[in-house]
């Protein structure tokens, strides 16, 4: 867990600082993208929540998911059909899930202890 | 090790979507949205045409400036603009047809065509009509006429051209064919918007036959205006 935060601190360091600026054409890919790791990470805390954490599943599950929605954007960009909506629908009803899920965990914990 | 690894993974996939969900922060602001090429050039389009309305203004600004500067040198040299005012009149009453007026400039005579018609042609392919009067007459004022009649009869703003069977009537006189057409200008000029290949004049004359000379002539004669001035609608706006 701590390792976790300090990932995100440094990357929203990171992101503060470097002076990184993307066309605006970008956004949607990026933030499809987002939504992608987005899902990883609530993956990855369920996993750890449920001590089935696997570093490879969860690293290459990031990265693919990732590039995944955004060439699903780009395709569909290309096709003139809004293929970005499948994996906004994917991820979104698996992150809700997952925080479901998590919520559960969590409140055993309470109860248990 | 295979802790260390695991742990500086964590780390790194933290620190990756953190990083990216920063940059979209900064990206996607209240100065970024999704718009199409389309509302893009429609916007550039928009734009032009505003820029190109701010210079129209920004050249009426230019004459009012000037009329302006007229005046006050008037007031400056002679102590009252009456003279000043006295001219526009006079000039005005040029511009509505008060005055008999002369200068150089063309004569159109324009006339139904001759020829045979071929077999089922129409034979309003052969007559003058009304449409064309007037677009000889805006091919004239696009070459900077000065002043326009129609048979003797001076057209002013309110001037109509009205078709009536196989005459027309303007001014409220109707005439028949041949219609002669004076505008008082560059005759060169004018000549030339009668004259040039493809001007709409030239295809009447070309490829429909009608009847259509022009001569330039140094002294143009246009008579004023005969018909009645009763204004019944309108009231001048002060102040503005």
């Amino acid at each position: 867990m701590i390792y976790a935060f300090i990932g995100l601190l440094l990357g929203v360091l990171l992101g503060v600082i470097l002076p990184v600026t993307y066309p605006a054409a970008f956004t949607l890919y990026i933030s499809v993208a987002i939504l992608a790791s987005l899902d990883s990470v609530f993956g990855g805390l369920r996993a750890n929540l449920e001590n089935k954490f696997n570093t490879e599943i969860f690293v290459t599950g990031f990265f693919s998911n990732a590039i995944l929605a955004a060439f699903l954007a780009y395709i569909g960009d290309k096709l003139g059909v809004p293929l970005y909506y499948a994996a906004i629908f994917a991820f979104g009803s698996r992150l809700f899930q997952n925080f479901a899920i998590i919520r559960r965990h969590l409140i055993n914990r309470i109860h248990t202890h | 090790m295979n802790k260390f690894y695991r742990n500086m993974m964590i780390v790194t996939i933290f620190a990756a979507a953190s990083l990216l969900v920063t940059l979209q922060f900064k990206s996607v602001g209240p100065d970024y949205s999704f718009i199409t090429v389309k509302t893009m050039s429609d916007l550039q389009n928009a734009v032009k045409n505003e820029e190109e309305e701010i210079l129209q203004l920004r050249s009426l600004i230019e004459i009012q400036e000037q009329k302006l500067r007229s005046y006050e040198d008037a007031i400056a040299n002679e102590g009252s603009i009456q003279e000043v005012l006295i001219k526009d009149i006079e000039e005005l009453k040029v511009y509505n047809g008060f005055y008999d007026l002369e200068g150089p400039g063309v004569m159109v005579l324009l006339s139904d065509s001759d020829r045979e018609l071929y077999e089922n042609e129409d034979p309003n392919n052969v007559i003058v009509h009304d449409l064309d009067v007037l677009r000889i007459m805006n091919d004239l004022k696009i070459a900077g006429a000065e002043a326009l009649s129609i048979n003797g009869q001076r057209v002013l703003n309110n001037s109509e051209i009205q078709c009536a069977g196989a005459t027309i009537t303007i001014n409220q006189f109707t005439y028949a064919q041949p219609f002669v057409i004076k505008a008082i200008g560059n005759s060169d000029l004018l000549n030339a918007a009668i004259k040039a290949p493809s001007a709409y004049a030239w295809e009447l004359k070309e490829i429909y036959g009608l009847r259509v000379e022009s001569h330039v002539s140094e002294r143009v004669r246009i008579p004023r205006y005969s018909g009645l001035r009763n204004l019944q609608y309108i009231s001048a706006k002060d102040g503005e």
